[in-house]
């Protein structure tokens, strides 16, 4: 048979799949960049103990390898008494495994903007939150949004990893045609075409995003 | 821009805009300012001179609590804080930046702002200006720092010396009742400097008070009124600018002047 119209034979079934596989992505970085950026400033705050809660949860969420923190949350949630469909627990574990490495990249984002930014805040009135809000995050947010996107790459590729608490997304779409069908080389071929495409357009994306970003830096 | 130097009529020296007494920084066991005080009436132009490590920009940066001071007391246009282990309360650390304008000697202009913006920016935040009247007010002191034609670009277009125009416009805008340079010319080559020096000195002849620590003698000489002279966080001599300095009364001042000026 001929190998492009057994993919677009698959398509149907697959479609659904990278829906899934992209609203978990999706919701994994609305949650999780938020969540890293508020981890990070927790670690720089002068209360000791929002320091310890954000160490607590960056270290486990970078600690733990995705795959064991979706085992962990999918296995002792319903012992705890909460009960939450797969593609809850999913987007609870890639949310905090996304926000954990994302604060890394904040604080490296934060840290990176020059003290003589805060103290020319201060002195213009512009103290606390508002100082925060308007010149030190949007420096910070410029530097950290390269390496955030790879980040989100990288949150796209792991949604896969759903597939083991059996979140219909698409690589366990992929596995059930394989399942039924016995063709897993090509399946899977055209799987990895999916992710690979998708990949390549976003970074393309990003990519727009860092020379956007970049313009008040330029000279003429 | 302004050619009268040294017309400006002496400013009286009851209304005291400036009372520091008894400043005193401490890292650690480390004594950096010791027993400072410095009266400046309202007018007033003073030069902060001295070799490196005297504590002139720490001395300044103390006056605005950019840096804690260990002991003393600041008043300034009306803000007063007693300086000790603990932060003052915000209201009167407030007051005490709200009057007091600073220029940096690296600009600190908000890289990801225009120029309108880093002007404006902070009158609406702070005194709760409407967009149109803090662009009123930023394209005049756009006009008055000479550079209205950039109200659109962004700070890495421009020069170093316009960057530092453009700073003091922002400083300005807040209305402050005294200046603070800390070393605003160090950054810039000896050309450039010009400009932002003649900046300055119209400011001068308009009668704002301003502090300055510089290694610009000849401004020091010609615009402010007087000299304060540091070394080793200490005063080694205050005076009138003239008299500072062509009759040094310290032995240190005298070393220190002997080379700058025969460089």
């Amino acid at each position: 048979m001929d190998l492009l119209t057994q993919w677009l034979g698959w398509m149907p079934n697959l479609a659904p799949g990278l829906v899934i596989s992209l609203q978990l992505t999706g919701l994994a970085l609305l949650i999780g960049f938020p969540f890293g950026l508020l981890l990070a400033v927790m670690a720089e705050a002068k209360f000791l103990p929002f320091q310890w809660i954000s160490f607590g949860f960056v270290e486990i969420g970078r600690g733990l390898p995705a795959l064991v923190l979706l085992y962990l949350l999918y296995f002792s949630l319903p012992d705890a008494g909460i009960t939450l469909t797969s593609l809850t627990t999913a987007i609870i574990a890639l949310s905090w495994n996304t926000g954990a490495y994302a604060s890394e990249y904040f604080r490296a984002g934060l840290a990176a903007v020059p003290l003589g930014q805060k103290e020319a805040a201060i002195t213009s009135g512009l103290t606390g939150w508002t100082g925060f809000r308007i010149v030190i995050l949007p420096q910070a947010l410029r530097i950290s949004t390269p390496p955030l996107a790879g980040l989100a790459v990288l949150v796209f590729q792991g949604s896969a990893l759903a597939f083991v608490i059996a979140v219909p997304e698409l690589m366990s779409k992929a596995f059930e045609i394989g399942s039924i069908t016995f063709e897993y080389l090509s399946v899977y071929t055209l799987t990895a075409v999916i992710y690979g495409s998708l990949t390549l357009v976003f970074l393309g994306l990003v990519r727009l995003l860092e020379l956007r970003l970049g313009r008040h830096l330029l000279r003429n | 821009m302004g050619l009268s130097f040294g017309t400006k009529a002496p400013p009286t020296a009851l209304s005291g805009e400036v009372e520091v007494s008894g400043l005193g920084k401490k890292y650690g066991v480390i004594e950096v300012l010791k027993d400072v005080n410095l009266s400046m009436a309202e007018g007033e132009v003073v030069s902060v001179i001295g070799p490196s490590g005297a504590g002139k920009s720490t001395f300044l940066r103390c006056l605005n609590y950019l840096e804690k001071p260990s002991s003393g007391t600041i008043a300034i246009g009306g803000a007063r804080v007693v300086a000790g282990e603990k932060l003052p309360d915000k209201t009167s650390l407030d007051h005490l930046r709200r009057v007091t304008g600073m220029v940096f000697q690296s600009f600190n202009l908000f890289p990801h702002l225009t120029v309108m913006e880093n002007i404006t920016l902070p009158q609406r935040k702070v005194l709760g200006s409407s967009r149109e009247q803090a662009e009123e007010v930023a394209n005049q002191l756009l006009r008055r720092v000479g550079l209205p034609e950039k109200a659109k670009a962004y700070p890495a277009r421009l020069s170093g010396g316009q960057q530092q125009r453009i700073a003091i416009a922002r400083a300005l805008a807040l209305s402050p009742k005294v200046m603070l340079f800390d070393e605003p010319t160090s950054a810039l080559d000896p050309e450039i400097g010009l400009e932002v020096l003649a900046v300055m000195r119209d400011l001068a002849d308009e009668g704002m008070t301003m502090l300055v620590v510089t290694h610009e003698m000849h401004f020091a000489r010609d615009v402010s009124d007087r000299i304060m002279v540091m070394g080793n966080g200490g005063v080694l001599e205050i005076g009138p600018s003239q008299q500072v300095m062509s009759e040094p009364q310290n032995e240190r001042t005298r070393q220190f002047l002997k080379a700058v000026l025969d460089r």
